[in-house]
């Protein structure tokens, strides 16, 4: 699969491209984010996929949250996808700024309309990381996921819906239960329609109570004035509550910095 | 002419000795009542292939009761103590066996402990009772805790990384963490800014966990209940980490760089019990913290 450089920097003596291709599940074009760090010229590095949340595209995480530092000091590469297709000519894509356009949710669609393009899930557990241990010095037994908000949901549930894939998970104020809150119902009857039963499969806390694989080590930062944790969108608590009956190891830490879900300061 | 008297030979207070995997901490009796110009050590490290140990390194002019000894890691050493006066040295002491194999090894000071905590005869437990002690009865110590039902270890005074565990069962109510030796004997661990712990107590609806120091915490919930515990110090780093060992899960780290060293300690918040076991090695996951 062709992939087309669109930027390269360098970048605390590694390199942060971004590079453009065709994706098979998406059916239009796509970029994405790398960061290689100098070990990368010498041999396989473990990579990290970080899933970015409402409104962001590739260059967010790039730009804000500084972790290329960190990346080059461990050696690790760190993929930063967008979050929904673009430009596919739907009705209603670029209405909101929670759905559609920027707001793909990390689900396989199976509404009409937007089944052929909002393939999210496949591209992010499938599509992207075979093009990454193809084109790239990637160790494949070696691959984390994180995210935040939106992306946050989209880690757990690739890593819940993919029981030993993924080496570590952790998620920065992550909507937990998308299926008890506003937006994740917007998008769940937008993008699945209205049998409830097929949202569950996209729903962390509902796929924890079903989870069984090689234990998990979850790691939550939730900003403790985030006014989307006061609004009732990212619901941590259901999640906690179904992680400690299942026994499933989790580290929740309430932080005193603001996190503003659409700023990545924190990060 | 005028003869003076060899001295007796010192003894190696094996109780209070420490390890670490590069050094030793040896402590001795005088022997002596009359006084003694200094102490010398002399060591030697076991071998499988010798049966007698030979005395490979001396250590000479030593004016107090104990020593520091820089030692090879993953090795067993066989060590012994001389006074010297003026008429020369006295005979060997009794050894004292180290090894610099797997990890810190301390012991509790009994010392330091709260009038209502009993230690079993290991010195590595220790209990909590029901019965309520009355302090009015007892002389305190100035050096044992008069609130807190707590009790100081005695880590080897030595930079580099120390690694404990402490066992408890999942109701056990406890502060487990490190503190400086004058940390105020008064006070409640955590709570001053001479101490740091991991505190977990319960309420009607759930387990609480508190990581103090300063008498302040981060907001932090867990899932899983640690029934072992691991205690990672890294002065170097300026680190203090806590994991839960069965799952290999770090829970938290303070970062703080120690003015002083520090010592571990432990304690119970209602009638339980605690057992510390030190002289492990540091599992490898330990040094991602």
């Amino acid at each position: 699969m062709a992939l087309t450089l669109v930027s390269s920097n360098k970048c605390f003596d590694g390199f942060q491209k971004v590079f453009e291709h065709d994706s098979t599940e998406l059916k239009c074009k796509m970029r994405f984010g790398i960061y290689l760090p100098p070990k990368a010229e010498g041999g396989k590095c473990p990579v990290l996929y970080w899933l970015s949340g409402l409104t962001c595209t590739e260059q967010n995480f790039i730009t804000k949250a500084g972790s290329q530092q960190e990346a080059a000091e461990h050696g690790i590469i760190i993929v930063s996808p967008d979050t929904s297709p673009r430009g596919c000519n739907i009705e209603g894509e670029d209405e909101s700024w929670d759905f559609g356009t920027g707001a793909g949710f990390y689900v396989n669609a199976t509404e009409d309309q937007w089944k052929v393009n909002y393939r999210m899930y496949s591209y992010i557990t499938e599509e992207l990381p075979h093009l990454i241990n193809s084109n790239f010095p990637a160790d494949s037994e070696r691959m984390s996921i994180s995210g935040h908000s939106m992306g946050g949901h989209g880690a757990l549930i690739c890593a819940l819906k993919n029981p030993g894939k993924y080496k570590s998970v952790s998620a920065f104020a992550p909507i937990c239960n998308p299926m008890q809150c506003p937006w994740g119902q917007k998008a769940f009857s937008g993008y699945l329609g209205s049998d409830k039963s097929k949202w569950e499969s996209y729903d962390a806390t509902v796929l924890v109570s079903a989870y069984s694989g090689p234990q998990l080590d979850i790691l939550i930062d939730q900003g403790r004035d985030d006014q989307f944790l006061a609004a009732g969108q990212l619901l941590p608590d259901n999640f906690i509550a179904a992680c400690t009956e299942k026994k499933i190891p989790v580290v929740f830490r309430l932080q005193q910095v603001c996190i503003l879900i659409l700023s990545l300061v924190f990060v | 002419a005028c003869f003076s008297l060899l001295p007796s030979p010192p003894v190696i207070k094996k109780k209070v000795c420490r390890s670490c995997p590069n050094a030793a901490l040896i402590r001795w009796e005088s022997g002596n009542t009359n006084p003694v110009d200094s102490y010398t050590v002399e060591l030697g490290e076991i071998s499988r292939e010798r049966s007698e140990t030979a005395v490979t390194e001396s250590i000479v002019g030593i004016p107090t009761y104990e020593s520091i000894i820089q030692l090879l890691s993953g090795r067993s050493y066989l060590i012994y103590v001389r006074a010297v006066n003026i008429g020369g040295p006295s005979e060997r002491s009794d050894p004292v066996i180290i090894y610099t194999t797997g990890g810190t090894l301390f012991h509790l000071n009994e010392e330091t402990a709260h009038p209502s905590l009993a230690i079993s005869e290991d010195g590595f437990t220790m209990f909590y009772g029901d019965e309520y002690t009355e302090l009015n009865d007892i002389t305190l110590s100035d050096n044992a805790f008069s609130r807190c039902v707590a009790i100081m270890g005695e880590l080897i005074p030595i930079r580099g990384k120390h690694y404990w565990e402490v066992e408890v069962e999942e109701h056990t109510e406890y502060r487990i963490g490190v503190a400086y030796e004058d940390t105020q004997r008064n006070g409640y661990l955590g709570a001053n800014n001479t101490s740091w712990c991991m505190r977990h107590v319960m309420t009607p609806s759930r387990h609480k966990y508190e990581f103090l120091h300063n008498g302040s915490t981060p907001d932090i919930r867990i899932t899983m209940h640690p029934k072992r515990i691991g205690v990672s110090l890294d002065y170097e780093t300026g680190k203090l980490a806590f994991f839960n060992t069965d799952l290999s899960q770090h829970i938290y780290t303070y970062k703080c760089h120690f003015l002083h060293y520090v010592h571990p300690c432990f304690a119970l918040e209602k009638p339980g019990a605690l057992t510390v076991h030190n002289g492990i090695e540091a599992p490898e996951y330990i040094t991602f913290s």
